[in-house]
């Protein structure tokens, strides 16, 4: 599953940039992320993911890789995690990409988004729509916060 | 393999409720356990709990009175579809309960839990929806109506409260004049798609249209918009405009293209089927 999305931030890049790199600050914007801690700072983190459909939930122990690094305008990263009581596994690969524009940094990212396993039976449309609602929600926390440090 | 769990059997809907409220999410309402029972044996969920509502009393019943339709929860779909009042007076959630599934399933499987379940492709929600059904919650403080639009919130959520349970089905009894369908479309084992129109017949006057779209999205919704269409316009012109309330319909769906089918395809079997289901109740 393939998402794209974009979000305009009315602040200076370096300050966007900066927030990505606060993980604490950072993963609070991802709903459903917690026990953000960081393995090696710039390169590997971990977090629990939890997400919920109706009754069925998922707690995904998530380790995230960044794979690649562009001062300021771009980020490659890879997040993968398995819920072994369920039976399912997740890969998430991350492309971020920052520029300037007037007054505002726009974020666009691309998230290539599997998932394997039982939890596959909710069938593919479901998770696709509850993982857009995720990243949506996401990018608008990202926003709010930002936007509310003015 | 189905993991080990605690059977309680209360004899109340109260003593229901407050097993709900005492133990939260590691309980569940099990009733035909068609849905649920499957959903466990995968391991997709796990309850240390399940509270057995079969043994409560008359929430199995069908009866009509004072212009009203009672389905208990508890029904199965096999006695719906053999209920000899549903037979007279609602033959099209008769018709519907014959296609529901499998026998198995309709032997097994209770409406209250089809509904509960919200799995976003079964039936009677969309119908129950058209023909203005109010589904009856309750829980130890009391009890609520709640519309049939008001309960499905999204895929697998109602918006029962967490010690609530449902315990009936009211659906207003249909006037001489009043004509219901539902058509479903699809080719693996539940629909892709499913329609369900109800209106009133005057004369050449076609009155109180309500439409409902379901299985195409997450949850069944209705489509006021193409409702307002048609309503109050004569036969004919309404033929006409059908195209239309099947375009609006078929965007109020919220499809999902899945293994179903794709968006603007069901999209597109939402408009057939509004067309085929109008014309079999009107024509």
């Amino acid at each position: 599953m393939q998402f794209e999305k974009q979000v305009e931030i009315l602040a200076p890049r370096e300050k966007v940039w900066k927030f990505i790199w606060d993980i604490d600050r950072f993963i609070a914007c991802v709903p459903g992320c917690k026990d953000a801690k960081t393995v090696e700072d710039g390169k590997r983190y971990t977090a629990t993911m939890v997400e919920k459909v109706g009754p069925f939930k998922v707690e995904f122990p998530t380790t995230i890789d960044v794979l690649e690094r562009e001062e300021l305008s771009h980020i490659k990263a890879q997040a993968s995690g398995a819920d072994n009581k369920i039976g399912s596994r997740m890969k998430i690969a991350l492309d971020v990409n920052l520029r300037e524009q007037d007054n505002k940094t726009v974020v666009s990212f691309v998230a290539g988004v599997d998932i394997l396993g039982k939890l596959a039976a909710l069938g593919h449309g479901i998770i696709k729509r509850k993982a857009d609602q995720v990243l949506d929600e996401f990018a608008q926390a990202v926003k709010t916060t930002l936007e509310g440090d003015q | 393999m189905l993991k080990r769990f605690r059977l309680e059997e209360p004899e109340s809907a109260a003593e229901v409720s407050e097993l709900l409220g005492r133990f939260g999410d590691s309980a569940k309402i099990y009733a035909g356990g068609t849905e649920l029972l499957l959903a466990m044996k995968e391991g997709l969920v796990q309850y240390e709990r399940l509270i057995n509502v079969k043994k409560l009393k008359g929430l199995s019943e069908v009866s009509g009175e004072n212009g009203t339709i009672k389905i208990g929860a508890l029904c199965t779909h096999h006695q719906l579809e053999n209920s000899s009042l549903l037979q007279q007076k609602l033959p099209s959630l008769v018709k519907l309960e014959q296609n529901v599934a499998n026998v198995r399933v309709r032997q097994a499987g209770s409406i209250g839990g089809n509904l509960c379940f919200a799995e976003p492709h079964a039936d009677p929600g969309t119908l129950l929806m058209a023909l203005g059904a109010k589904l009856v919650a309750e829980k130890i403080s009391g009890k609520r109506e709640i519309t049939a639009e008001d309960f499905f919130v999204d895929a697998y959520e109602t918006s029962l409260a967490a010690d609530e349970l449902l315990t009936g089905i009211r659906v207003p009894t249909p006037g001489a004049n009043s004509r219901s369908a539902y058509l479903k479309f699809g080719y693996l084992e539940r629909p892709s798609v499913g329609v369900a129109i109800a209106l009133t017949l005057d004369g050449e006057t076609v009155n109180n249209v309500k439409i409902a779209v379901g299985c195409a999205g997450p949850a069944p919704r209705r489509v006021a918009e193409a409702e307002a269409l048609l309503n109050g316009k004569s036969k004919d012109e309404a033929v006409r405009l059908l195209p239309q309330a099947g375009a609006i319909a078929g965007r109020a769906s919220e499809a999902i293209s899945d293994l179903h089918g794709a968006q603007d395809y069901k999209e597109h079997i939402v408009g057939v089927l509004l067309k085929r289901a109008f014309n079999s109740i009107v024509s």
